[in-house]
């Protein structure tokens, strides 16, 4: 009798144990296709010369000229030089944000609802709106500057002495809400009471920062630091249609040039793409994020350990 | 809060109106770009490649968008960014928070190993190169003259995250829940249709947010897929193309007008879910 009963009991574990294989398996199969084949694929050509069409190997020749190729570490340098710029201008202002919306003022979930929108557009679209903003002849940008009274354009996105800070203003327009909201997030965590006791000790506003809320944010401001440096060596997608990497490469950053190796550089006319030798470029930029990652966290640990 | 108005001192009032002033001026330039570009679409060609420092058209053209609607195509890649973005939402809905079922309740060998390769892959990024092999295995399968591989890899790529949010939010139902409807003979399946999704209805609102956005906002991958197929773009490599081809003299209205296609039923939806949005995204970020 309760032999029966276990069987039973088996049986039903089993055809939930089924269910659960099947319900799991879409997500499975878009991961192994997705994810992991195009992982592993990166591999196969990196000793590869591969154009599409025909594969040829060609041993350490992809290793060699990458250790010759000058525009992809000047690319390599402009993509810490980006962001540095982006982190530098877009965790202190999300910070200020952050701190400002967290006090009893009117409108605050407005300003805050304002500043989040630009991460709700696709980078593709505000890429191309501040290519109009920037624009030398007709874009509005100068065109308020010479109401103002400045005499020549700027060439922001032609000049490559302006083009990078064309290229910070877009990122930091299109990613500070996010930041914004990560430290709100965070400082709903601190506790009214510390605030209060701050307040009766005669703490002003800024010592209040300084003291408390600086101090009680930093697991999370280490947090938003760790996404805000990989996410700003992961960004392309936008500097791909503000400026193509131009004027003269100015503004090219490392997965932008791999973007050219792989499917060709420009959308018109393409050039010929070098698959292979895109492959190799691509896992060196994982290993370089990788690097960064790592010792990021080594000094947001030795910090730790020194405060 | 009318205490706290009341013991601010005049000092502290000024303090706070400068502070809400520079928040302001912040608002508006966070809004000029989209503002621009809106009021920019009304503008007529001529005055666009003029320029100046006017932000209202001086006459309201809105033929620009009938130009951009039938000439440009815009009809049709609003439709394929409506068709992407929404089969990319329902499959991403389905698949995930059943994903995110299995993982809080079932237990099978292998489980935790599956759940950290998922894990691993939403911190693993080589770029663009993942596009390439996806490319010639759907040309292989012959796939490409349909949205179909777009949008599977777009919910393929973007999974990871919905799953992760279905998996916490799952782990927070009582499990008597379950096993009240297991004694009931409900399967495994039924407890999950029947139980478990009227539950999950919170953070399905964030996966339909968070996934109809992204198979909006998708470019670089429907960019290389649609390279040879003008009828198959989506509105973000649509507009993109337009400028790309048309060169220096382009038509700004039509592109204008292409932008704003591609913006404003976005920004109407954030204004409506604006909310849902904010708690979605740090949800998915903070806990990733």
């Amino acid at each position: 009798m309760q032999n029966k009963a276990t069987k039973i009991i088996k049986k039903e574990d089993k055809k939930d144990r089924i269910a659960a294989i099947l319900m799991l398996s879409p997500v499975v199969i878009l991961l192994l296709v997705c994810s992991i084949y195009p992982f592993l694929w990166m591999f196969r050509y990196v000793c590869y010369d591969y154009n599409g069409f025909t594969a040829t190997f060609t041993g350490a020749r992809n290793f060699t000229r990458m250790i010759h190729d000058t525009t992809f570490w000047t690319s390599v340098g402009h993509t810490f030089e980006y962001a540095l710029y982006k982190l530098v201008f877009i965790i202190p202002l999300a910070l200020v944000c952050a701190v400002l919306l967290n006090q009893k003022i009117k409108g605050t979930s407005v300003f805050r609802a304002v500043y989040f929108m630009p991460t709700v557009i696709s980078s593709s679209i505000s890429g191309m709106i501040f290519t109009f903003i920037f624009a030398t002849q007709n874009g509005i940008l100068n065109g308020i500057l010479m109401a103002l009274g400045m005499d020549a354009p700027v060439q922001w996105l032609t000049s490559p002495d302006h083009v990078m800070s064309a290229v910070t203003v877009l990122a930091v327009w299109g990613g500070f809400g996010n930041y914004m909201l990560y430290f709100i997030t965070g400082m709903n965590v601190i506790s009214e009471d510390v605030y209060e006791a701050a307040k009766i000790d005669g703490a002003n506003g800024i010592q209040t920062f300084f003291k408390i809320t600086l101090p009680m944010l930093s697991p999370i401001l280490k947090v938003v630091l760790m996404l805000a440096i990989t996410g700003a060596f992961k960004d392309y997608e936008a500097i791909m249609v503000l400026t193509q990497g131009g004027p003269g490469n100015r503004s090219m950053v490392m997965f932008l040039y791999i973007y050219n190796m792989i499917f060709g550089s420009g959308l018109t006319n393409m050039t010929q793409p070098q698959i292979g030798y895109g492959a190799l470029l691509s896992v060196v930029a994982a290993i370089i994020v990788g690097i960064v990652t790592i010792a990021y966290q080594r000094i947001a640990r030795k910090l730790d350990n020194v405060m | 809060m009318e205490k706290s108005r009341a013991v601010m001192s005049g000092k502290q009032k000024a303090v706070m109106a400068v502070i809400w002033l520079l928040m302001l001026i912040l608002a508006i330039l966070t809004i000029f770009p989209v503002v621009y570009i809106v009021l920019g679409s009304f503008k007529s060609n001529v005055e666009l490649l003029v320029g100046g420092s006017n932000i209202f058209p001086t006459e309201w053209h809105f033929e620009n968008y009938v130009q951009a609607w039938t000439g440009a195509k815009f009809a049709t890649y609003t439709w394929n960014s409506i068709v992407i973005s929404v089969c990319v939402m329902l499959i991403s809905l389905f698949i995930s928070t059943m994903a995110g079922y299995v993982f809080s309740r079932s237990r099978f060998p292998g489980k935790n190993l599956i759940y950290g390769v998922f894990i691993a892959f939403m911190f693993i990024n080589v770029g663009s190169v993942s596009i390439r092999p996806l490319y010639e295995l759907a040309t292989a399968l012959h796939l490409n003259e349909s949205l179909l591989p777009i949008i599977l890899i777009s919910v393929g790529t973007g999974q990871a995250t919905y799953i992760f949010l279905s998996r916490g939010f799952v782990d927070s139902v009582p499990r008597e829940l379950d096993e009240a409807a297991k004694i009931d003979g409900c399967t495994f399946f039924q407890t999950f249709i029947r139980i478990i999704l009227p539950v999950l209805k919170p953070v399905m609102g964030t996966i339909a947010l968070l996934s109809f956005r992204q198979g909006w906002n998708e470019y670089i991958m429907p960019l290389v897929f649609t390279m040879a197929r003008d009828n198959l773009r989506p509105l973000t490599v649509g507009v993109n193309m337009l400028k790309a081809t048309g060169g220096g003299a382009a038509a700004w209205n039509v592109m204008f007008a292409g932008a704003s296609i591609a913006v404003v039923p976005m920004l109407i939806i954030y204004i409506i879910f604006n909310k849902n949005f904010m708690s979605g995204s740090t949800a998915g970020a903070v806990k990733g």
